[in-house]
């Protein structure tokens, strides 16, 4: 036990200061497109070719303007990261972005077009989380369906160097004490019973976060005979962190994310009965 | 590496892989089929370090079970009638590895596309749990949810008492169709598919693919990327060991070296981060070599490395001199050497049973065999010597680390590819991923497409050993013994 002591002393607190801070390289990030560029559709196509999830599609423009349909699209809920549309886009349009404040609200959101503004840089957590329905403190049941390193990934924001319990985030055990079902993983065939069980036993009103590409899409299984299309297949899904898997930091963006949701928002009554 | 393949009748069998499964010197590396017309077995010379395939075609949808006199067969003979259909008559436990829910009960997902949905008269899976009889005896669920961050089952236990007579596994809940999509995807792709079987081993798994589709391309790799594949593959090991062991702290109550041992899984994901720009390494090594230079920040890694060895030895010695951790450990989770190798347990496990098989000492796969270190054996079988042989590999993966880095990085990190796989070619890919041997064996059609993709997670061998271990334990015990097995559900759904 004194062993343990002398080293935490030694050592002392590494637990991080800045909140949701912007990555540093090597990192890769995830994809963003640079706003406001004009895309050729040859460079386009290329790109979209290049994606093996096909998150990007090359918009047909049909002789209209170029403010009629985007050029491109580019989806983050589909993007695994692999940062190959980065490698092979020849105008360098492409950039990688290294923040950690990727959750969104509304799915479309995740899409990107050449038009659409970057998302948040600026600091927003904890104060601002405060205003919400959850704004001082919320449980959350994490629910795994895929391959662990999404799991991994909420377990880390609760070590030591994240830890994400100093902004009133808890994970709990059962669902009747969660406010958050957070859903890891594409959601195959297997899991949409267990799944609707939990959601079922959470009091409300209730969130849904699906983390990660696999939970928001798919991912790479999307459109398999297990049916492992994404959590929102089998539940409303309220929060989307994109990411394969999304950084710790990422996730904690997402669950404030949810703290701020205004009482409307999450869903007071809503059932599984009508989806 | 390229497989060549001995065909025979279904009537030789068990005499053909009798004998070649039933020494210290070969393993069944797989059995499975390619389109439910055939059996084929990959059978592992470790002595030779090779492998070879024995085929053997079916014109019915039954065979007579090998499990009886070869064990090891037994929980692949499972997935054969699950994914293709094909019973092996006369199995001794034949019952689905996977829920009900996972797939229709009437398919068979890879079977050739032309008739997977009708099992030609084939009684459907079974899904029935073994139930013990006799007075008292009372059953405990637990999950498919767990309590923890954990991937999700369901264990049944039949109890006396406060003892387990019988623990039946229920998986499949995660299966995802990882094995069809890799036939459907363009192959440049599957590399993606392929890690994302189980990404928490993606550098092992990436590494078996990678090693698969350059014996079919026949390219090899330049010395650089053979030493960083080696360094993504220990780095893995190391920061899943770390964990594992934190996880079975956190199991135990022993929360102050959890949280210790956490922070330093932190640390050796740091080090993952450094390497390749992903914190489990996704996308890093790819046929060819690996997608990053290491951009001079190697120098970097190596201090790193050496403080997290420190603090690591630290925490982990904390953590195995306690008394109570002993106490709890010894005894729990037990599974003799004999039932280890009938079964061909692999990784941790298989070592701490005293099997000594370390795949780095047999196949070709980033500076192994050279550099491979002896096998980490220990011969209790429990659930502290489990924890032992991974204490000792973390020690050897740090020292391999260092080996690796005084090496010269020379080449490129990547040679260029041809544009198309051969046909009718097989090749696998043999890796000791940090939870043991992880096997990925491709099949190219006449038109030189991917067509048969197997994958076999060392969980896949692991989880009979778990249903071995947890007998006779106390109920409140099976926790740390599952923790100490630290299995793959995803590797193994798929
Ligand atoms: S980084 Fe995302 S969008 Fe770009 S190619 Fe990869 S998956 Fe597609
Ligand atoms: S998003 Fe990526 S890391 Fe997460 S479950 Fe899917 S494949 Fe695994």
């Amino acid at each position: 036990m004194l062993k343990l002591l002398f080293y935490l002393i030694k050592n002392g607190c590494l637990t991080q200061r800045k909140i949701c801070p912007s990555l540093d390289e090597p990192a890769l990030g995830l994809p963003r497109l640079v706003p406001g560029k004009n895309w050729t559709e040859q460079a386009a196509r290329r790109c979209a070719e290049a994606c093996p999830t096909q998150a990007i599609t090359a918009g047909d423009r049909g002789g209209e303007s170029p403010s009629a349909s985007p050029a491109l699209t580019l989806d983050l809920g589909k993007c695994i990261g692999c940062m190959l549309c980065l490698k092979v886009c020849p105008s360098g349009f492409i950039v990688a972005d290294r923040s950690t404040r990727t959750a969104t609200t509304r799915r479309e959101d995740l899409v990107l077009s050449p038009r659409s503004l970057p998302g948040p840089q600026e600091a927003l957590p904890q104060k601002e989380a405060a205003g919400g329905l959850f704004g001082k403190s919320i449980s959350v049941r994490v629910v795994s369906t895929g391959c662990s390193a999404c799991d991994l990934e909420v377990a880390a924001a609760f070590n030591p160097i994240f830890d994400a319990e100093r902004f009133g985030i808890h994970l709990t055990a059962s669902p009747r004490m969660a406010d958050v079902l957070l859903v890891t993983g594409p959601a195959g065939r297997g899991m949409h019973e267990p799944l609707k069980r939990a959601y079922e036993a959470m009091p409300e009103p209730r969130i849904v976060i699906a983390a990660g590409t696999c939970a928001i899409s798919g991912g790479v299984h999307a459109g398999n005979y297990s049916q492992a299309d994404g959590v929102g297949a089998v539940l409303p899904v309220d929060i989307f962190i994109p990411g394969c898997p999304p950084h710790p930091w990422s996730i904690i963006h997402g669950i404030m994310e949810a703290m701020r949701l205004p009482l409307d928002r999450a869903r007071p009554g809503s059932s599984l009965n009508a989806p | 590496m390229r497989l060549a393949c001995q065909t025979i009748g279904s009537e030789e069998l068990t005499s053909t892989l009798k004998p070649l499964t039933a020494t210290d010197s070969h393993r069944l590396g797989l059995l499975t089929s390619l389109d439910g017309r055939q059996l084929v077995a990959l059978v592992l010379d470790l002595k030779g370090r090779t492998a070879g395939l024995v085929r053997c075609e079916l014109d019915q949808c039954h065979y007579s079970s090998l499990t009886p006199l070869i064990p090891q067969a037994h929980w692949f003979e499972r997935a054969l009638k699950d994914l293709f259909g094909i019973t092996p008559a006369g199995h001794p436990r034949l019952k689905s590895n996977f829920v009900p829910e996972a797939f229709e009960a009437t398919l068979a997902p890879l079977r050739s596309a032309g008739d997977r949905g009708k099992l030609a008269g084939e009684p459907p899976r079974d899904f029935r749990f073994l139930r013990v009889g006799g007075e008292g005896v009372y059953e405990v669920p637990v999950g498919p949810i767990h309590a923890g961050v954990i991937e999700p089952a369901h264990f049944r236990l039949s109890c006396l008492g406060e003892f387990i007579c019988n623990l039946e596994l229920r998986l499949g809940f995660l299966h995802r169709g990882v094995e069809r999509r890799l036939t459907e995807v363009s192959w440049p792709n599957a590399r993606f598919v392929a890690e994302a079987a189980s990404s928490d081993t993606a550098a092992g798994n990436a590494l078996a693919h990678a090693i698969a589709m350059e014996s079919l391309l026949e390219v090899e790799v330049s010395p650089r990327a053979r030493h960083l594949r080696t360094l993504a593959l220990e780095v893995e090991r190391i920061a899943m060991h770390i964990a594992d062991i934190g996880g079975l702290g956190v199991d135990l109550g022993f929360l102050g070296v959890a949280a210790g041992l956490s922070r330093l899984r932190g640390a050796a994901v740091g080090l993952a981060d450094l390497l390749s720009g992903s914190r489990f390494m996704r996308g890093y090594i790819c046929p060819g070599g690996v997608t990053l230079a290491e951009g001079g920040r190697l120098s970097q890694l190596r201090a790193q490395a050496q403080k997290l060895r420190r603090d690591v030895r630290g925490f982990v010695q904390m953590f195995l001199d306690n008394a109570s951790v002993q106490e709890r450990l010894t005894d729990t989770g037990k599974v003799s050497r004999g039932l280890a190798r009938d079964f061909g347990l692999v990784g941790v496990a298989a070592r701490a049973s005293g099997i000594a098989y370390d795949a780095r000492q047999h196949f070709l796969h980033g500076d192994y065999p050279p550099l491979a270190p002896a096998p980490a054996v220990e011969r209790g079988g429990d659930a502290l010597d489990r924890t032992r042989v991974r204490a000792r590999e973390l020690e050897t993966s740090f020292s391999i680390l260092e080996a690796v880095l005084d090496e010269e990085f020379a080449g490129e990190c990547a040679v260029a590819l041809p544009q198309a796989l051969p046909a009718n070619e097989a090749a696998c890919g043999i890796v000791e991923a940090f939870r043991g041997e992880l096997i990925h064996l491709i099949f190219t059609d006449a038109r030189g497409r991917i067509s048969r993709y197997a994958i076999k997670d060392p969980s896949f061998n692991n989880w009979t050993g778990m249903a071995i271990a947890a007998r006779n334990n106390l109920i409140a015990d099976f926790p740390v013994a599952n923790k100490s097995f630290a299995l793959s559900y995803s590797g193994h759904d798929l």
